[in-house]
């Protein structure tokens, strides 16, 4: 596991949890409630390839389509393709870390073979080529990169799992008769929750980078706008030829804030300093 | 009896994982054309490409569609162990060959950029870990933060535009204009920078990190108190140990160089493997894909056997423990 530091003048300059939920809680109200920010409807085409003015604060797309409009309808796409991937990644993860942590013998080492050879398949080609089959909805993108991103969470959870089964609590709860099940909900879970938080934070953020540079590649739902589809957008319809920043920035920027704030409300109970992994 | 060394028990323990991952990943590929909704033969040779009946006929019979599916699987294991990837009919060859001759190209620029952003990393990250309250240590790490939360394209999206649209400074696309040397570098100059800088800033981070790590360890400590000069320290005693983590990273980055360059390819038009993969999505040219997925998929165990390899040679732990 790799450990990255935050630099500390970025802690001083307002990087701190509180300030990253907030970034959070705008892009969620964002992706619940577009009608309420966007200044147009997202149907309504204008003169195309337009510059920033009064009317337009970014700018509009080949199409003619307000971009301020679509960042904001885009923002629940990317949203929910990164929190449900997350989910999935996470439950798989948690059942399997916890299943062989608890259990061992037999059922510890055929989970955690199965979870090292699932590591060692390289995900992005796979991916590549089993949604160039789909031609995918996004239910389908959340499917796999949900499937191909469960085996640290997995690693983390059975070793926390691990640590704990054998100490005085659980112990207790197994003199008193409590079955494996409602060990595992009531003490395992609140126990291993610290644990949990970083790594669905940042399988959330992997699966939102997987799924722009998905839809960079015209694997993502054609009909679905993403940030990473707007991008790719600016890139085949000349938007990046023509400069039009108003255009492509937006996006990428939505795109890095939210992955920043992702991980670091992951990290904020780390006591000291946070974890993150990039690959 | 004779006793096996326990590295070598730890080694084939992972050569036994490792060969499995490869067979689930030879399932995959054998499955999915076979298993998806449409014409087996179609998704087998690709989309959009007129065969006559007779063709199909005969092409149902070179697959063995007919007979049963675990004859067929040894029937295409044993085609690719005589490197027979298939034939793409969009290219109008043999995969393996179209392969071989786009994936040159991409080696010659990916391999020096892993091996400058591992050295910057290594180097940049070790310092800037080491004296973490300076303010270059800092804006070091903010623009790793940075640019390691970028998706890889977009970075190269960003560098097309700023320095060839905006500046000039570098041609559109293409690997050269005239086949010489100066233009081959004149054109990989940034694709190669961009590279670099990703793998760096990686780096930089996971180094900074390991290294804010052990120096507040005892040995660290016990070493200045012995008046060793703090140099030393960082580079004799620290860097040893925070570098045990990158060592693995590099090494899958080898693994990952093809699929690492993809977006880059695309991004500066280099025609490469990437961008050849990036043509057969667009095609939906399956034979291309499968073939550059096993590809890969056999570069990334290689690079994961060097790593335990590696990791057995430079960390005697491991090799005791094992």
């Amino acid at each position: 596991m790799t450990v990255v530091y935050v630099p500390s003048w970025l802690k001083k300059m307002g990087y701190t949890p509180t300030f990253c939920i907030i970034i959070l809680g705008i892009f969620v109200y964002a992706a619940i409630f577009p009608k309420t920010i966007s200044p147009y409807s997202p149907e309504i085409r204008f003169s195309p390839y337009g510059e920033p003015d009064e009317n337009h604060m970014l700018g509009t797309d080949d199409m003619g389509y307000d971009i301020l409009t679509l960042l904001i309808y885009a923002t629940r796409i990317s949203l929910i393709i990164g929190v449900f991937a997350g989910i999935l990644s996470l439950c798989i993860g948690t059942s399997i870390g916890i299943a062989s942590g608890f259990h061992q013998g037999w059922i510890d080492d055929l989970m955690m073979g199965v979870t090292d050879i699932t590591l060692i398949i390289p995900k992005i080609p796979v991916i590549i080529l089993i949604a160039a089959y789909l031609h995918p909805s996004i239910w389908i993108l959340i499917i796999v990169l949900g499937l191909f991103s469960w085996e640290t969470t997995a690693r983390v959870v059975r070793a926390k799992t691990m640590q704990i089964r054998n100490s005085g609590f659980v112990l207790s709860s197994r003199c008193l008769g409590f079955s494996s099940f409602s060990i595992i909900i009531h003490d395992i879970i609140p126990v291993i929750y610290p644990v949990l938080l970083p790594k669905f934070m940042l399988t959330i953020a992997g699966a939102m980078i997987s799924e722009a540079s998905l839809s960079f590649l015209g694997l993502s739902d054609p009909m679905m706008e993403s940030w990473g589809k707007m991008i790719a957008d600016a890139f085949s319809h000349g938007g990046f030829i023509r400069e039009m920043w108003w255009w492509f920035l937006p996006p990428a920027i939505c795109i890095c804030v939210t992955v920043l704030a992702i991980t670091r409300i992951g990290m904020m109970y780390e006591s000291n300093e946070p974890e993150m992994a990039f690959k | 009896m004779v006793k096996i060394h326990p590295a070598g028990i730890f080694l084939s323990q992972k050569l036994l994982r490792y060969l499995l991952s490869f067979f689930c990943i030879l399932l995959i590929v054998f499955l999915l054309p076979r298993m998806m909704p449409g014409d087996p033969v179609s998704n087998l040779v690709g989309e959009d490409i007129y065969l006559s009946q007779s063709t199909i006929d005969s092409l149902r019979a070179a697959f063995g569609l007919d007979t049963p599916l675990h004859e067929q699987f040894i029937r295409y294991c044993l085609q690719i162990m005589h490197g027979d990837l298939g034939y793409s009919y969009h290219m109008h060859g043999p995969v393996f060959e179209i392969l071989i001759s786009r994936a040159w190209w991409t080696l010659v620029y990916t391999i020096p950029s892993i091996i400058i952003g591992a050295w910057i990393g290594i180097s940049l990250g070790a310092r800037a870990g080491f004296q973490s309250g300076k303010w270059w240590s800092d804006v070091i790490a903010s623009i790793a933060l940075v640019i390691s939360s970028t998706p890889p394209y977009l970075l190269s999206l960003l560098a097309l535009v700023l320095f060839v649209y905006h500046l000039g400074l570098f041609p559109f696309k293409g690997f050269y204009d005239t086949y010489n040397l100066q233009s081959i570098l004149y054109h990989l100059t940034l694709p190669t920078l961009v590279l670099i800088s990703f793998y760096a800033s990686r780096n930089i981070l996971i180094m900074r990190g390991a290294v804010l790590t052990e120096k507040e360890l005892l040995y660290p400590q016990f070493a200045r108190s012995l008046g060793i000069p703090e140099r030393e320290i960082l580079f004799h005693h620290i860097r040893k140990n925070a570098i045990i983590p990158l060592i693995a990273l590099i090494a899958l980055d080898f693994g990952f160089l093809f699929s690492g360059a993809l977006f880059i390819e695309i991004v500066f038009s280099l025609s490469g493997m990437g961008s050849l993969m990036y043509d057969a999505i667009l095609a939906r040219d399956y034979p291309i894909l499968t073939g550059s997925l096993l590809i890969i998929a056999i570069f990334v165990i290689i690079a994961n056997i060097t790593a335990d390899i590696m990791s057995l040679i430079i960390d005697p732990r491991i090799r005791r423990s094992s």
